[in-house]
């Protein structure tokens, strides 16, 4: 430990407790590199380190304390190791593992001075917001998206929580767009994904792939001649789609003439679908297989291959030659999982999209662009990281120095031709939501579900879990005294498939939630609520009852937090976001699984959560 | 076009940036060659953030000696560089940041280097140099049309200043699609795609001796006094500074604190008298601010100047124009037009 590293500027209190400071880093991707850099040569002398994640090759672009060599080890472990190189006098403590699991409780937090956040997804951002709240630990919250990145200073009492103001959820697509009436290139790479799993990957039945024939829209065009011609086509309902490719044996002309012939002539007989839309048109294997505009680029370079769109002789061709790899995969394993860095699975999702795509006659994209959109990548540059790390540290400085008042967040920012401002802070701090479900003192969230319909095990996942991110959740009928879920593993495992209501959870009902872990109690009240148009969502979650009445259009300017299917409507607009750079919002790492979101209807998502790319940061790059 | 066509191993690497700046702009760097001046605290940075972005070349010029305050707040030095030449010392971990780039150290002395030195590269980065040398590059710079930036930080402070003269680049605009429509609603001639369009720009940048005036002649003939009323108070702070190097071939020193606050002060005087400043606006205690180089500060501007020499080279996106100050208390980052 050598103490002159200490910058000379800050005050001799400051000074003096920086070497003894112990600092927690969540994350050791690009804005965590940054941050053990800048503390290392800052003083600090007691860090540290947690992270999940092990280090890819498209990591190496800015998380500049990994090299090739270290590709596939712990970024924790190889992270420390690079710091002690430069500087061996310190004390570096790596943890390759989650955060959200049990050894990381209130104590492990209690042992801080300050955690700083360096994370790419928003679950273990709420966890950790939870964790130091309940630790009363200061908490230094960044991320980056590209050029923009932000920094927010979080301290219980004195600042709002990560939890306070609703993000904007993850974008969703309902069914029936996606089996029925694509419009949108995103729609045809999630059919395409969807495929992917149908054929390979683990049976989903949300996932299903084939003409909707419960689409609202459709009702009484489809009928009986279309259920008659059913059976020809493939049998669609009696045998599934995996079993009806295996026996086939992955012929890639009957898959193609299944999906993009059959299948399509068989939504045409929907009339009702195509009055005021562009009807589709089928394609044969053959015709595909020769279709013009043949232009094959045979040159094998990054553009031609990566950044141009395939004609559709060329996706018909890598449809098959994917397919033979992906079986040849398969024969090997119990299934497949996709992952965008894996080239057949990529080629094939492309090869899919942009078939669909031709047969609706919607723009096709590259496999690039294809990429970006099945992957969810979030770009993330260097400079971006060493910025908003920079600022966090400083940040670090004045919480030392408890000069919290000017503990503001703060913006890095795009330059733009309207703005001379780069590096924004605020001008002040911001206050709790008095309503947050999580740091206010008496939480409390409304759930409106149908409690005749969902079960335990269901309300438990998607609801205590998924969105409102509790990890090890109990849960007891207030008055009645009823155990409804317990997190004690076997305890209430008999309630698992019951209704709620069977258990007495009806309209009007409170349950009393505590997630011991987060050191975390909640108070749910129960609204009994049936879904009736087929966009309405299964359930929904708000911080403020008052929030219930008003209709769904007004639900973004209050601060309740809802399930991602009350925004639904919205969704089509919500690209706008990142396009006037002088708005501040939080700039969340989106390749992430949104714990806003629904599952259990038959909404679409784009990322499934086990397909996370963990690389970024954001609240980036990691 | 061919020999500065990505291979399958570099789009891998560079994926995450090539997808926000585009591969013509990763193509761009590539092709660029990269004199770096000066690599200490801030150098460090920008060295760092440069190599990563994937370059063409880099070549690293220092003459400094490696000394216990260097090893301190420069990553790419290691206990065994005691001693040695800064240059050479941080070769081998910068050359390990990036192995593509081809990397190469200087030694000399830059006031040593001839002009025509400086006119083999894209863009030169100038870090802890004097007004004078300042100056006279960015005038070689000029005559051969090579970019130039330049910028230090002092203590919490941190500046940026860059010439990239008749600069044009271009920047994408998002076209938001003017009516949106509902998935349900099925009108199957629009589309609620967003779509990208190429806005054209250009920014004339001024001479560096415009903005640093070695004579007062220049600087009435410049026009800086009657920008004064608007101008940050942070450039004169940068000023300053400079002043200070230039008349004591150092920076500010923690060691020597109480004389050279008091040379600061003097400066300050000059100064507030020369361009009649706010004596409110350029208060003396925020020299105690401007010690040493503080690495998270080094950070930032480091972060700053690199991403501006990549707009620069790939003549994308909005740069600075074209000075760049961070304020020391509360970080805020401001463009500030100055000399032109």
């Amino acid at each position: 430990m050598s103490p002159s590293t200490v910058p000379c500027v800050l005050t001799e209190k400051v000074r003096e407790i920086i070497p003894t400071s112990k600092i927690l880093v969540v994350g050791a991707g690009g804005i965590g590199c940054e941050i053990l850099k800048n503390l290392a040569l800052s003083g600090f002398a007691d860090i540290e380190i947690i992270d999940l994640d092990t280090i890819d090759v498209s990591n190496l672009n800015r998380q500049f304390l990994f090299r090739k060599e270290h590709v596939g080890k712990s970024k924790a472990m190889v992270a420390r190791e690079s710091v002690l190189s430069y500087n061996p006098n310190i004390s570096i403590k790596a943890y390759h593992d989650s955060v959200t699991t049990q050894e990381y409780g209130v104590n492990f937090f209690k042992r801080f001075k300050v955690v700083l956040n360096a994370l790419d997804n928003r679950a273990a951002r709420n966890h950790v917001n939870r964790m130091c709240l309940a630790a009363d630990v200061p908490l230094i919250e960044s991320g980056t998206a590209g050029y923009v990145g932000q920094v927010e200073f979080i301290k219980k009492g004195l600042t709002q929580c990560y939890e306070c103001q609703p993000k904007p959820p993850q974008k969703t697509f309902p069914g029936c767009t996606i089996r029925n009436t694509p419009s949108e290139p995103v729609h045809c790479i999630v059919w395409g994904k969807h495929l992917f799993n149908q054929l390979f990957g683990e049976d989903d039945p949300d996932q299903d792939v084939s003409p909707d024939t419960a689409d609202p829209e459709a009702a009484g065009s489809a009928g009986l001649n279309a259920a008659a011609s059913e059976t020809e086509t493939g049998n669609v309902q009696r045998t599934s789609t995996r079993q009806w490719a295996q026996q086939s044996n992955y012929d890639a002309a009957k898959l193609f003439n299944k999906f993009f012939k059959d299948d399509i002539e068989y939504l045409l007989t929907m009339e009702n679908l195509w009055k005021t839309r562009k009807p589709p048109k089928p394609l044969n294997w053959r015709e595909a297989a020769s279709h013009e505009g043949d232009a094959d680029n045979s040159i094998d370079s990054v553009r031609a291959t990566d950044m141009q769109v395939w004609p559709i002789s060329k996706c018909a061709q890598v449809f098959a030659s994917s397919i033979d790899i992906l079986k040849e995969a398969l024969s090997k394993k119990e299934f497949l999982v996709w992952d965008k860095d894996d080239k057949p699975a990529l080629d094939f999702v492309t090869a899919c999209a942009n078939i669909r795509g031709h047969i609706f006659s919607i723009p096709q994209k590259s496999r690039f662009d294809v990429k970006s959109i099945a992957g969810n990548i979030i770009p993330a540059i260097a400079t971006t990281n060493a910025m908003v790390a920079g600022l966090v540290v400083l940040m670090v400085f004045k919480v030392l120095a408890e000069d919290y008042e000017n503990c503001n967040s703060i913006y890095v920012r795009q330059k733009s031709i309207h703005s001379n401002v780069v590096i924004a802070p605020d001008y002040h701090l911001i206050k709790a939501n008095p309503k947050c479900y999580v740091c206010s003192p008496q939480p409390y969230v409304g759930v409106s579900v149908n409690v005749d319909v969902m079960t335990v095990k269901e309300f438990e996942t998607e609801i205590l879990k998924k969105t409102l991110n509790m990890i090890a959740p109990d849960a007891i009928l207030d008055g009645k005294g009823v155990f409804v879920i317990s997190s004690e593993e076997g305890e209430t495992e008999a309630n698992n498939d019951k209704k709620l209501s069977e258990l007495g959870i009806v309209d009007g009902s409170i349950l009393k939630v505590d997630d011991f872990l987060q050191n975390y109690n909640l108070t749910i009240g129960v609204n009994h609520y049936v879904a009736k148009e087929k966009d309405d969502p299964p359930y929904k979650v708000v911080a403020d009852v008052d929030d219930l009445k008003p209709s769904v259009e007004n639900g973004q300017q209050n601060g309740s937090t809802e399930s991602s299917e009350e925004k639904h409507s919205k969704m089509e607009v919500d690209g706008n976001a990142g396009d006037d750079d002088d708005d501040l919002e939080i700039v969340d790492k989106p390749d992430e699984d949104d714990p806003q979101e629904g599952t259990s209807s038959k909404r679409r998502k784009l990322n499934p959560p086990e397909d996370e790319d963990d690389d970024l940061i954001m609240l980036d790059d990691p | 076009m061919t020999e500065i066509e990505l291979s399958t191993a570099e789009a891998e690497l560079y994926d995450r940036q090539i997808r926000l700046w585009g591969i013509e702009s990763q193509e761009k760097l590539r092709a660029a060659n990269v004199l770096l001046i000066g690599v200490r605290g801030l150098g460090s940075e920008i060295a760092k953030n440069i190599l990563l972005s994937g370059i063409n070349s880099l070549t690293v010029l220092d003459n400094g000696i490696v000394t216990e305050e260097e090893l301190q707040k420069n990553f790419l030095l290691n206990q065994e560089s005691m001693g040695s030449n800064i240059a050479e010392a941080i070769l081998t971990k910068a050359q390990a940041l990036n192995p593509l780039v081809k990397l190469t150290t200087e030694t000399e002395p830059v006031s040593e280097k001839p002009d025509k030195y400086f006119q083999t590269f894209t863009i030169v980065v100038a870090t802890g140099l004097s007004s004078k040398q300042l100056v006279r590059i960015d005038s070689i710079c000029r005559n051969s049309n090579v970019q130039f930036i330049c910028g230090d930080v002092f203590g919490m402070f941190g500046y940026s200043l860059a010439d990239f003269q008749e600069h044009e680049f271009y920047e994408d605009q998002v076209k938001l699609p003017t009516k949106t429509k509902r998935t349900h609603e099925g009108k199957p001639t629009e589309t609620s795609e967003k779509t990208t369009v190429k806005i054209q720009r250009k920014l004339s940048y001024p001479p560096i001796d415009q903005v640093l005036p070695t004579s007062e002649k220049k600087i009435v003939k410049s026009g800086v006094p009657g920008k004064t009323k608007r101008c940050n108070e942070l450039y004169y702070l940068m000023r300053l500074l400079i002043q200070f190097r230039d008349q004591n071939n150092r920076d500010p020193s923690f060691n020597s604190k109480e004389d050279d606050l008091k040379k600061l002060k003097e400066i300050r005087e000059e100064i507030i008298h020369r361009y009649q400043v706010n004596e409110e606006k350029l208060r003396e205690d925020v020299f105690n601010l401007i010690f040493g180089e503080v690495v998270p500060v080094c950070a930032v501007v480091g972060g700053v100047i690199a991403q501006e020499v990549i707009k620069a080279v790939s003549h994308k996106e909005v740069p600075i124009h074209n000075l760049f100050l961070l304020n020391p208390y509360n970080f805020c980052g401001k463009e500030q037009i100055v000399g032109a």
